[in-house]
Protein backbone atom coordinates (compact mmCIF):
# COMPACT_ATOMS: atom_id res chain seq x y z
CA UNK A 1 0.00 0.00 0.00
CA UNK A 2 1.54 3.51 -1.13
CA UNK A 3 2.17 5.79 1.78
CA UNK A 4 0.15 9.26 2.68
CA UNK A 5 2.30 10.62 5.10
CA UNK A 6 6.40 10.11 5.24
CA UNK A 7 8.31 12.08 7.32
CA UNK A 8 11.98 12.01 7.26
CA UNK A 9 14.76 13.49 9.75
CA UNK A 10 11.95 15.86 11.52
CA UNK A 11 13.07 17.37 14.13
CA UNK A 12 11.75 20.14 16.34
CA UNK A 13 14.14 22.10 18.86
CA UNK A 14 13.26 24.59 22.09
CA UNK A 15 15.95 26.76 23.02
CA UNK A 16 18.84 23.91 22.77
CA UNK A 17 16.68 20.95 23.98
CA UNK A 18 15.87 18.61 21.23
CA UNK A 19 11.88 17.32 21.97
CA UNK A 20 11.51 15.48 18.68
CA UNK A 21 15.20 14.28 17.10
CA UNK A 22 15.28 12.98 13.18
CA UNK A 23 11.95 11.01 13.44
CA UNK A 24 11.60 9.19 10.36
CA UNK A 25 7.71 8.13 9.94
CA UNK A 26 5.76 6.28 7.58
CA UNK A 27 1.79 6.29 7.32
CA UNK A 28 0.15 4.10 5.00
CA UNK A 29 -3.26 4.76 3.09
CA UNK A 30 -6.26 3.86 4.78
CA UNK A 31 -4.00 2.55 8.09
CA UNK A 32 -5.68 3.20 11.27
CA UNK A 33 -2.15 4.13 12.69
CA UNK A 34 -1.51 4.71 16.53
CA UNK A 35 0.95 6.95 17.53
CA UNK A 36 2.19 5.64 20.93
CA UNK A 37 4.42 7.27 23.48
CA UNK A 38 4.33 8.45 27.49
CA UNK A 39 3.46 11.83 28.45
CA UNK A 40 6.40 13.93 27.48
CA UNK A 41 7.31 11.30 24.16
CA UNK A 42 7.21 14.12 21.54
CA UNK A 43 3.65 12.85 20.57
CA UNK A 44 1.72 15.92 20.39
CA UNK A 45 4.52 17.74 18.80
CA UNK A 46 4.76 15.53 16.07
CA UNK A 47 1.42 15.80 15.43
CA UNK A 48 1.16 19.65 15.27
CA UNK A 49 4.07 19.32 13.07
CA UNK A 50 1.92 17.18 10.75
CA UNK A 51 -1.12 19.68 11.03
CA UNK A 52 1.40 22.81 10.62
CA UNK A 53 1.01 24.11 13.85
CA UNK A 54 4.40 24.25 14.71
CA UNK A 55 7.15 24.94 12.10
CA UNK A 56 10.05 22.37 12.09
CA UNK A 57 13.68 22.84 13.05
CA UNK A 58 14.76 20.33 10.17
CA UNK A 59 13.46 17.57 8.04
CA UNK A 60 11.03 17.07 5.73
CA UNK A 61 7.19 16.47 6.13
CA UNK A 62 5.48 15.04 2.75
CA UNK A 63 1.86 14.11 2.57
CA UNK A 64 0.09 12.64 0.00
CA UNK A 65 3.05 14.12 -2.27
CA UNK A 66 3.28 17.29 -1.02
CA UNK A 67 5.81 18.90 1.00
CA UNK A 68 4.57 20.84 3.85
CA UNK A 69 7.59 23.45 3.36
CA UNK A 70 6.13 24.40 0.09
CA UNK A 71 2.27 22.96 0.33
CA UNK A 72 0.89 23.64 3.89
CA UNK A 73 -2.21 25.38 2.30
CA UNK A 74 -3.04 22.29 -0.02
CA UNK A 75 -2.01 19.83 2.64
CA UNK A 76 -4.18 21.65 5.06
CA UNK A 77 -7.22 20.76 2.60
CA UNK A 78 -7.34 17.01 3.39
CA UNK A 79 -6.07 16.90 6.63
CA UNK A 80 -9.09 17.12 9.65
CA UNK A 81 -7.24 17.89 13.00
CA UNK A 82 -8.47 16.85 16.32
CA UNK A 83 -6.40 19.31 18.69
CA UNK A 84 -5.28 17.74 22.67
CA UNK A 85 -7.41 20.81 23.89
CA UNK A 86 -11.16 21.44 23.05
CA UNK A 87 -11.06 24.85 22.96
CA UNK A 88 -14.42 26.55 21.04
CA UNK A 89 -15.76 29.98 21.64
CA UNK A 90 -17.75 29.39 24.50
CA UNK A 91 -20.50 31.60 23.48
CA UNK A 92 -21.31 29.96 19.82
CA UNK A 93 -23.24 27.52 19.99
CA UNK A 94 -22.16 23.74 17.65
CA UNK A 95 -23.60 24.75 14.55
CA UNK A 96 -22.05 27.95 14.65
CA UNK A 97 -18.03 26.66 14.84
CA UNK A 98 -19.49 23.90 12.26
CA UNK A 99 -20.50 26.71 9.80
CA UNK A 100 -17.31 28.54 10.65
CA UNK A 101 -14.79 25.61 10.04
CA UNK A 102 -16.63 24.47 7.37
CA UNK A 103 -16.56 27.46 5.26
CA UNK A 104 -12.48 27.81 5.97
CA UNK A 105 -12.59 24.74 4.69
CA UNK A 106 -13.63 26.02 1.62
CA UNK A 107 -17.63 25.01 1.73
CA UNK A 108 -19.99 27.27 0.73
CA UNK A 109 -22.64 27.86 3.40
CA UNK A 110 -25.06 25.64 2.01
CA UNK A 111 -22.69 22.68 2.04
CA UNK A 112 -21.52 23.65 5.48
CA UNK A 113 -24.87 23.57 7.00
CA UNK A 114 -25.48 20.63 5.19
CA UNK A 115 -22.69 18.92 6.20
CA UNK A 116 -22.71 20.05 10.04
CA UNK A 117 -26.00 18.71 10.66
CA UNK A 118 -25.52 14.63 9.30
CA UNK A 119 -21.94 14.85 10.92
CA UNK A 120 -23.42 16.60 14.55
CA UNK A 121 -26.20 13.80 14.47
CA UNK A 122 -23.23 11.15 13.95
CA UNK A 123 -21.63 12.28 16.69
CA UNK A 124 -24.41 12.41 18.64
CA UNK A 125 -25.01 16.32 18.79
CA UNK A 126 -27.76 16.97 17.10
CA UNK A 127 -30.02 17.95 19.96
CA UNK A 128 -27.22 19.99 21.54
CA UNK A 129 -26.18 21.91 18.25
CA UNK A 130 -27.65 25.19 19.24
CA UNK A 131 -26.66 25.07 22.86
CA UNK A 132 -23.65 27.44 23.58
CA UNK A 133 -20.67 25.52 23.88
CA UNK A 134 -19.53 27.23 27.08
CA UNK A 135 -22.32 24.58 28.63
CA UNK A 136 -20.62 21.23 26.77
CA UNK A 137 -19.20 18.58 28.96
CA UNK A 138 -15.86 17.55 27.85
CA UNK A 139 -16.86 14.68 26.17
CA UNK A 140 -19.21 16.92 24.06
CA UNK A 141 -16.62 19.34 22.99
CA UNK A 142 -14.57 16.00 21.72
CA UNK A 143 -17.10 15.08 20.21
CA UNK A 144 -17.54 18.63 18.22
CA UNK A 145 -14.00 18.62 18.03
CA UNK A 146 -14.25 15.48 15.89
CA UNK A 147 -17.24 16.60 13.77
CA UNK A 148 -15.60 19.41 12.41
CA UNK A 149 -12.42 17.17 11.36
CA UNK A 150 -14.47 14.97 9.54
CA UNK A 151 -15.53 18.77 7.31
CA UNK A 152 -15.66 18.60 3.89
CA UNK A 153 -14.12 14.92 3.97
CA UNK A 154 -10.48 14.70 4.94
CA UNK A 155 -8.35 12.07 3.33
CA UNK A 156 -6.13 11.86 7.03
CA UNK A 157 -7.68 11.96 10.37
CA UNK A 158 -5.42 13.23 12.99
CA UNK A 159 -6.16 12.74 16.42
CA UNK A 160 -4.02 14.13 19.77
CA UNK A 161 -5.75 11.51 22.60
CA UNK A 162 -9.14 11.96 21.19
CA UNK A 163 -10.42 9.39 24.72
CA UNK A 164 -8.61 11.53 27.05
CA UNK A 165 -11.03 12.01 29.71
CA UNK A 166 -13.76 10.05 28.03
CA UNK A 167 -16.40 8.23 30.00
CA UNK A 168 -16.49 4.36 28.62
CA UNK A 169 -19.39 5.13 26.73
CA UNK A 170 -17.89 8.17 25.24
CA UNK A 171 -14.65 6.37 24.24
CA UNK A 172 -16.65 3.33 22.54
CA UNK A 173 -18.80 5.88 20.61
CA UNK A 174 -15.40 7.63 19.30
CA UNK A 175 -13.92 4.41 18.11
CA UNK A 176 -16.77 3.08 16.25
CA UNK A 177 -16.73 6.50 14.64
CA UNK A 178 -13.18 5.91 13.55
CA UNK A 179 -13.60 2.50 12.79
CA UNK A 180 -16.50 3.91 10.31
CA UNK A 181 -14.84 6.31 8.74
CA UNK A 182 -11.24 4.13 8.43
CA UNK A 183 -13.72 1.89 6.09
CA UNK A 184 -14.99 4.56 4.12
CA UNK A 185 -11.51 5.56 2.91
CA UNK A 186 -9.83 7.88 5.51
CA UNK A 187 -6.96 7.47 6.52
CA UNK A 188 -6.15 7.73 10.33
CA UNK A 189 -3.51 8.63 12.96
CA UNK A 190 -4.21 8.64 16.45
CA UNK A 191 -1.72 9.29 19.48
CA UNK A 192 -2.45 8.03 22.82
CA UNK A 193 -0.85 6.87 25.91
CA UNK A 194 -3.71 4.09 25.77
CA UNK A 195 -2.27 0.94 24.73
CA UNK A 196 -5.24 -1.03 24.87
CA UNK A 197 -7.41 1.65 22.71
CA UNK A 198 -4.92 1.16 20.12
CA UNK A 199 -5.03 -2.12 20.14
CA UNK A 200 -8.44 -2.70 19.16
CA UNK A 201 -8.75 -0.12 16.68
CA UNK A 202 -5.28 0.40 14.51
CA UNK A 203 -3.69 -1.71 12.60
CA UNK A 204 0.04 -0.10 12.60
CA UNK A 205 1.99 1.60 15.20
CA UNK A 206 4.75 3.65 16.01
CA UNK A 207 6.44 4.05 19.18
CA UNK A 208 7.83 7.36 19.72
CA UNK A 209 10.12 7.43 23.06
CA UNK A 210 12.19 10.68 24.25
CA UNK A 211 11.44 12.21 20.65
CA UNK A 212 12.66 9.46 18.99
CA UNK A 213 10.95 6.51 16.64
CA UNK A 214 11.84 3.54 18.11
CA UNK A 215 9.69 0.92 16.45
CA UNK A 216 6.89 1.34 13.59
CA UNK A 217 5.19 -1.28 12.09
CA UNK A 218 1.90 -3.73 12.04
CA UNK A 219 0.47 -4.21 15.32
CA UNK A 220 1.36 -8.43 15.30
CA UNK A 221 5.09 -7.46 14.73
CA UNK A 222 5.72 -4.55 16.88
CA UNK A 223 3.80 -7.21 19.98
CA UNK A 224 6.43 -10.43 19.02
CA UNK A 225 8.97 -7.61 18.18
CA UNK A 226 11.54 -8.72 21.27
CA UNK A 227 9.37 -12.16 21.84
CA UNK A 228 7.04 -14.76 20.99
CA UNK A 229 5.39 -14.86 23.53
CA UNK A 230 5.53 -15.32 27.71
CA UNK A 231 5.29 -18.40 29.36
CA UNK A 232 4.10 -17.96 32.93
CA UNK A 233 5.68 -20.67 35.01
CA UNK A 234 4.19 -21.79 38.58
CA UNK A 235 7.25 -23.48 40.71
CA UNK A 236 7.10 -24.23 44.87
CA UNK A 237 11.33 -24.57 45.43
CA UNK A 238 12.05 -21.91 42.89
CA UNK A 239 16.05 -21.55 43.11
CA UNK A 240 18.38 -19.02 41.14
CA UNK A 241 19.93 -22.04 39.74
CA UNK A 242 16.70 -23.14 37.62
CA UNK A 243 16.08 -19.37 36.58
CA UNK A 244 20.05 -19.35 35.18
CA UNK A 245 19.31 -22.50 33.77
CA UNK A 246 16.40 -21.10 32.01
CA UNK A 247 17.78 -18.22 30.89
CA UNK A 248 20.36 -20.40 29.34
CA UNK A 249 17.66 -22.13 26.85
CA UNK A 250 18.06 -20.93 23.06
CA UNK A 251 15.03 -19.53 22.50
CA UNK A 252 14.45 -17.35 26.42
CA UNK A 253 14.75 -13.86 25.54
CA UNK A 254 14.31 -12.53 29.10
CA UNK A 255 12.79 -13.59 32.38
CA UNK A 256 11.16 -11.81 35.05
CA UNK A 257 10.43 -12.89 38.43
CA UNK A 258 6.78 -11.79 38.96
CA UNK A 259 6.37 -13.34 42.57
CA UNK A 260 8.30 -15.32 45.14
CA UNK A 261 7.58 -18.74 42.86
CA UNK A 262 5.96 -17.27 39.35
CA UNK A 263 8.41 -16.52 36.82
CA UNK A 264 7.59 -14.71 33.57
CA UNK A 265 9.64 -16.32 30.58
CA UNK A 266 10.23 -14.27 27.58
CA UNK A 267 10.30 -16.36 24.67
CA UNK A 268 11.16 -15.90 20.70
CA UNK A 269 9.97 -19.29 18.93
CA UNK A 270 7.39 -20.25 17.28
CA UNK A 271 7.09 -23.84 18.48
CA UNK A 272 5.37 -25.18 21.71
CA UNK A 273 8.28 -24.43 24.46
CA UNK A 274 6.41 -25.43 27.20
CA UNK A 275 7.91 -29.19 27.55
CA UNK A 276 11.12 -28.29 27.07
CA UNK A 277 10.74 -25.83 30.56
CA UNK A 278 8.90 -28.07 32.17
CA UNK A 279 11.27 -31.06 31.32
CA UNK A 280 14.42 -28.45 32.40
CA UNK A 281 12.82 -27.55 35.85
CA UNK A 282 11.91 -31.10 36.88
CA UNK A 283 14.77 -32.53 35.56
CA UNK A 284 16.44 -29.86 38.53
CA UNK A 285 14.59 -30.47 41.38
CA UNK A 286 11.38 -27.71 40.58
CA UNK A 287 8.00 -28.70 41.41
CA UNK A 288 5.57 -27.18 39.00
CA UNK A 289 2.24 -25.87 40.12
CA UNK A 290 1.22 -23.82 36.85
CA UNK A 291 2.82 -23.45 33.11
CA UNK A 292 1.02 -21.63 30.88
CA UNK A 293 1.75 -19.29 27.77
CA UNK A 294 0.65 -15.96 26.38
CA UNK A 295 1.07 -13.90 23.16
CA UNK A 296 2.52 -10.97 24.41
CA UNK A 297 -0.20 -7.83 24.80
CA UNK A 298 0.60 -4.43 22.95
CA UNK A 299 0.98 -3.18 26.25
CA UNK A 300 3.79 -5.82 27.32
CA UNK A 301 5.48 -5.41 23.80
CA UNK A 302 5.33 -1.46 24.35
CA UNK A 303 6.98 -1.70 27.88
CA UNK A 304 9.71 -4.37 26.84
CA UNK A 305 10.46 -1.82 23.69
CA UNK A 306 10.49 1.15 25.66
CA UNK A 307 12.50 0.14 28.66
CA UNK A 308 15.31 -1.54 26.41
CA UNK A 309 15.63 2.01 25.32
CA UNK B 1 -3.13 34.01 1.09
CA UNK B 2 -6.66 33.70 0.08
CA UNK B 3 -9.22 36.40 -0.19
CA UNK B 4 -12.37 33.70 0.02
CA UNK B 5 -10.20 32.85 3.69
CA UNK B 6 -9.69 36.52 4.60
CA UNK B 7 -13.28 37.57 3.98
CA UNK B 8 -14.84 34.86 5.69
CA UNK B 9 -12.22 35.43 9.06
CA UNK B 10 -13.07 38.95 8.88
CA UNK B 11 -17.18 38.50 8.31
CA UNK B 12 -16.65 35.89 11.92
CA UNK B 13 -14.75 38.73 13.59
CA UNK B 14 -16.84 41.34 12.76
CA UNK B 15 -20.50 39.21 13.41
CA UNK B 16 -19.37 37.21 15.53
CA UNK B 17 -16.12 38.85 17.41
CA UNK B 18 -15.41 40.13 20.44
CA UNK B 19 -17.97 42.75 21.49
CA UNK B 20 -15.00 45.25 22.31
CA UNK B 21 -14.55 47.22 19.23
CA UNK B 22 -18.18 47.84 19.14
CA UNK B 23 -18.61 49.48 22.61
CA UNK B 24 -15.44 51.29 22.05
CA UNK B 25 -16.41 52.74 18.78
CA UNK B 26 -19.63 53.46 20.03
CA UNK B 27 -17.63 55.81 22.85
CA UNK B 28 -15.85 57.06 20.25
CA UNK B 29 -19.38 58.46 18.36
CA UNK B 30 -20.85 59.59 21.39
CA UNK B 31 -17.76 61.26 22.26
CA UNK B 32 -17.91 63.38 19.18
CA UNK B 33 -21.46 64.03 19.62
CA UNK B 34 -21.18 65.54 23.11
CA UNK B 35 -17.79 67.58 21.86
CA UNK B 36 -19.34 69.18 18.92
CA UNK B 37 -22.74 69.91 20.50
CA UNK B 38 -21.13 72.23 23.54
CA UNK B 39 -18.19 73.26 21.46
CA UNK B 40 -20.49 75.76 19.69
CA UNK B 41 -21.58 76.99 23.57
CA UNK B 42 -18.65 76.73 24.50
CA UNK B 43 -15.76 77.56 22.67
CA UNK B 44 -17.89 80.70 21.00
CA UNK B 45 -17.58 82.36 24.68
CA UNK B 46 -13.64 82.16 23.95
CA UNK B 47 -11.97 83.28 21.01
CA UNK B 48 -14.42 82.41 18.13
CA UNK B 49 -16.68 85.31 17.26
CA UNK B 50 -19.38 83.32 15.93
CA UNK B 51 -20.52 79.49 15.78
CA UNK B 52 -19.87 79.65 11.96
CA UNK B 53 -15.71 80.58 13.44
CA UNK B 54 -15.77 76.60 15.47
CA UNK B 55 -13.29 74.51 13.03
CA UNK B 56 -15.15 71.15 14.22
CA UNK B 57 -13.07 69.04 11.96
CA UNK B 58 -9.95 70.22 13.52
CA UNK B 59 -11.38 69.88 17.30
CA UNK B 60 -12.82 65.92 16.02
CA UNK B 61 -8.85 65.57 14.35
CA UNK B 62 -7.17 66.55 17.59
CA UNK B 63 -9.49 64.30 19.71
CA UNK B 64 -8.97 61.27 16.95
CA UNK B 65 -4.89 62.07 17.21
CA UNK B 66 -4.10 61.96 20.62
CA UNK B 67 -7.46 60.05 22.03
CA UNK B 68 -7.78 57.24 18.94
CA UNK B 69 -4.68 55.16 19.91
CA UNK B 70 -5.57 54.19 23.57
CA UNK B 71 -9.17 53.28 22.02
CA UNK B 72 -7.30 51.35 19.05
CA UNK B 73 -5.12 49.72 21.72
CA UNK B 74 -8.12 48.50 24.12
CA UNK B 75 -10.17 47.20 20.76
CA UNK B 76 -7.49 44.99 19.25
CA UNK B 77 -4.69 44.44 21.76
CA UNK B 78 -6.19 40.87 22.03
CA UNK B 79 -7.52 39.79 18.59
CA UNK B 80 -4.87 37.28 18.08
CA UNK B 81 -3.91 37.13 21.72
CA UNK B 82 -6.63 36.03 22.75
CA UNK B 83 -7.31 33.16 20.47
CA UNK B 84 -3.35 32.09 20.95
CA UNK B 85 -4.38 32.15 24.88
CA UNK B 86 -7.68 30.01 24.84
CA UNK B 87 -5.97 28.04 21.74
CA UNK B 88 -9.03 28.12 19.26
CA UNK B 89 -6.44 29.36 16.29
CA UNK B 90 -5.71 25.54 16.33
CA UNK B 91 -8.66 24.60 14.54
CA UNK B 92 -8.28 27.64 12.27
CA UNK B 93 -4.63 27.79 11.67
CA UNK B 94 -5.16 23.99 11.01
CA UNK B 95 -7.80 24.80 7.92
CA UNK B 96 -6.21 28.17 6.31
CA UNK B 97 -3.08 29.86 5.82
CA UNK B 98 -1.99 31.77 8.90
CA UNK B 99 -1.79 35.27 6.36
CA UNK B 100 -5.24 35.34 5.68
CA UNK B 101 -6.07 34.78 9.24
CA UNK B 102 -3.98 38.01 10.22
CA UNK B 103 -5.00 39.72 7.43
CA UNK B 104 -8.64 38.41 7.68
CA UNK B 105 -8.54 40.28 11.97
CA UNK B 106 -7.34 43.57 10.29
CA UNK B 107 -9.77 43.96 7.86
CA UNK B 108 -12.72 43.57 10.51
CA UNK B 109 -11.02 45.61 12.51
CA UNK B 110 -10.17 48.08 9.81
CA UNK B 111 -13.80 48.04 8.57
CA UNK B 112 -15.38 48.66 11.58
CA UNK B 113 -13.32 51.96 12.40
CA UNK B 114 -13.84 52.98 9.02
CA UNK B 115 -17.32 53.34 9.44
CA UNK B 116 -16.93 54.26 12.97
CA UNK B 117 -14.97 57.48 11.46
CA UNK B 118 -17.63 57.90 8.97
CA UNK B 119 -20.46 58.52 11.68
CA UNK B 120 -18.21 61.05 13.03
CA UNK B 121 -17.18 62.75 9.64
CA UNK B 122 -21.32 62.78 9.26
CA UNK B 123 -21.64 64.27 12.29
CA UNK B 124 -19.05 66.86 11.83
CA UNK B 125 -20.94 67.74 8.60
CA UNK B 126 -23.86 67.79 10.71
CA UNK B 127 -22.54 70.19 13.09
CA UNK B 128 -21.47 72.48 10.68
CA UNK B 129 -24.27 73.01 8.66
CA UNK B 130 -26.24 74.15 12.14
CA UNK B 131 -23.93 76.16 13.01
CA UNK B 132 -24.51 78.22 9.90
CA UNK B 133 -20.79 77.06 8.51
CA UNK B 134 -19.86 76.28 4.47
CA UNK B 135 -19.60 72.75 4.01
CA UNK B 136 -16.40 71.71 2.38
CA UNK B 137 -17.35 67.93 1.78
CA UNK B 138 -13.57 67.70 0.37
CA UNK B 139 -12.70 68.79 3.96
CA UNK B 140 -14.88 66.19 5.17
CA UNK B 141 -13.54 63.21 3.20
CA UNK B 142 -9.82 64.34 3.77
CA UNK B 143 -11.12 64.04 7.56
CA UNK B 144 -12.42 60.80 6.92
CA UNK B 145 -9.44 59.54 4.69
CA UNK B 146 -6.52 60.59 7.36
CA UNK B 147 -8.33 59.50 10.02
CA UNK B 148 -8.83 56.21 9.26
CA UNK B 149 -5.46 55.40 7.40
CA UNK B 150 -3.69 57.01 10.88
CA UNK B 151 -6.09 55.09 13.17
CA UNK B 152 -5.03 51.96 11.00
CA UNK B 153 -1.45 52.51 11.49
CA UNK B 154 -2.33 51.69 15.15
CA UNK B 155 -4.22 48.75 14.50
CA UNK B 156 -1.40 47.61 12.66
CA UNK B 157 0.95 48.18 15.24
CA UNK B 158 -1.21 46.32 18.09
CA UNK B 159 -1.97 43.62 15.77
CA UNK B 160 1.80 42.86 15.51
CA UNK B 161 1.87 42.87 19.16
CA UNK B 162 -1.04 40.46 19.65
CA UNK B 163 0.63 38.13 16.86
CA UNK B 164 3.95 38.10 18.69
CA UNK B 165 2.36 37.46 22.59
CA UNK B 166 1.50 34.31 24.22
CA UNK B 167 -1.80 36.13 26.33
CA UNK B 168 -3.47 38.77 26.37
CA UNK B 169 -1.57 39.82 29.70
CA UNK B 170 1.81 40.16 27.54
CA UNK B 171 -0.27 41.60 24.67
CA UNK B 172 -1.58 44.81 26.71
CA UNK B 173 1.49 45.41 28.68
CA UNK B 174 3.55 45.31 25.52
CA UNK B 175 0.99 47.66 24.13
CA UNK B 176 0.87 50.32 26.82
CA UNK B 177 4.56 50.44 26.68
CA UNK B 178 4.79 50.54 23.16
CA UNK B 179 2.56 52.90 22.98
CA UNK B 180 4.36 55.12 25.54
CA UNK B 181 7.67 54.77 24.05
CA UNK B 182 5.39 56.33 20.74
CA UNK B 183 4.88 59.86 22.72
CA UNK B 184 8.21 59.88 24.04
CA UNK B 185 9.27 59.36 19.88
CA UNK B 186 6.79 62.34 19.14
CA UNK B 187 7.87 64.51 21.88
CA UNK B 188 11.24 63.72 21.75
CA UNK B 189 12.20 63.20 17.72
CA UNK B 190 10.70 66.24 16.66
CA UNK B 191 13.46 67.54 14.68
CA UNK B 192 15.11 64.53 14.31
CA UNK B 193 14.69 61.06 11.99
CA UNK B 194 12.99 59.14 14.92
CA UNK B 195 9.70 61.18 14.41
CA UNK B 196 9.59 58.59 11.25
CA UNK B 197 9.10 55.90 13.76
CA UNK B 198 6.12 56.92 15.22
CA UNK B 199 2.59 57.17 13.54
CA UNK B 200 1.50 60.74 15.51
CA UNK B 201 4.08 62.14 13.47
CA UNK B 202 2.06 61.91 9.73
CA UNK B 203 -1.13 62.63 11.74
CA UNK B 204 0.54 65.87 13.19
CA UNK B 205 1.36 66.53 9.37
CA UNK B 206 -2.25 66.70 8.14
CA UNK B 207 -3.67 68.63 10.98
CA UNK B 208 -2.77 71.88 8.36
CA UNK B 209 -5.81 70.47 6.41
CA UNK B 210 -8.32 71.19 8.97
CA UNK B 211 -7.40 74.92 9.68
CA UNK B 212 -9.48 77.28 8.85
CA UNK B 213 -7.97 77.97 5.51
CA UNK B 214 -8.81 74.85 4.16
CA UNK B 215 -9.94 75.60 0.58
CA UNK B 216 -6.41 75.76 -0.72
CA UNK B 217 -5.40 72.31 -0.47
CA UNK B 218 -1.36 71.60 -0.73
CA UNK B 219 -1.91 68.54 -2.96
CA UNK B 220 2.10 67.31 -2.46
CA UNK B 221 1.65 67.15 1.55
CA UNK B 222 -1.27 65.26 0.78
CA UNK B 223 0.23 62.56 -1.14
CA UNK B 224 3.35 62.39 0.72
CA UNK B 225 1.79 61.85 4.37
CA UNK B 226 -1.20 59.37 2.84
CA UNK B 227 1.66 57.45 0.79
CA UNK B 228 4.02 57.34 4.12
CA UNK B 229 0.80 56.26 6.30
CA UNK B 230 0.13 53.67 3.91
CA UNK B 231 3.65 52.55 3.94
CA UNK B 232 3.31 52.66 7.52
CA UNK B 233 0.65 50.08 8.14
CA UNK B 234 2.00 48.04 4.96
CA UNK B 235 5.75 47.64 6.98
CA UNK B 236 3.72 47.19 10.22
CA UNK B 237 1.47 44.25 8.32
CA UNK B 238 4.10 42.55 6.63
CA UNK B 239 5.90 42.38 10.32
CA UNK B 240 2.42 40.89 11.94
CA UNK B 241 2.16 38.50 8.84
CA UNK B 242 6.36 37.12 9.50
CA UNK B 243 5.75 37.02 13.20
CA UNK B 244 2.89 34.57 13.17
CA UNK B 245 4.05 32.81 10.47
CA UNK B 246 7.46 31.66 12.15
CA UNK B 247 5.70 31.14 15.53
CA UNK B 248 4.92 27.65 17.10
CA UNK B 249 0.52 27.57 17.84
Amino acid sequence: MTSIITTEGLSKKYGSQFVLNDVSLNVKNKDIYGFLGENGAGKTTTIKLLSGLLISTSGKIIIDDMDMDIESNNIKKIIGLVPQDSSFYDSRNALSHMIYYGRLKGLTKKDALEQSNILLDKVGLKEAMKKNVGYFSHGMKKRLAIAQALLNKPKILILDEPTNGLDPAGTRQIKEILCEFNNNGITIVISSHNLLEIQEICNRVGIIHKGKIIAEDKIETIRHLESNGVVTVGVYNLSHKIINLIESLEFVVKTELKAENILDIFVNSMDDTKPEINKLIVENGGRVFKLVENSLSLEDAFFNITNSY
Amino acid sequence: MNLSEIGIIGEDEILRGSRNKYTLSGFFIFLFVVINHYSTSILSLFSFKSNADIPFYLISYFIILFLGPFLIMMASFDIISNEVETGSIRYIISKIDRASFVLGKFLALFIVFVFALFAITIINLFYTYFSNNTIQLGTAVLFWGFSSLYLGCFITIFLFISALSENNRTSLIMSIVFLGILFFLLIQGNDSFLKYFTPFSYGINNIGFFGKSTHVIDFYALFKNTFAMIIYEIIFLSMSLFAIKRRDL
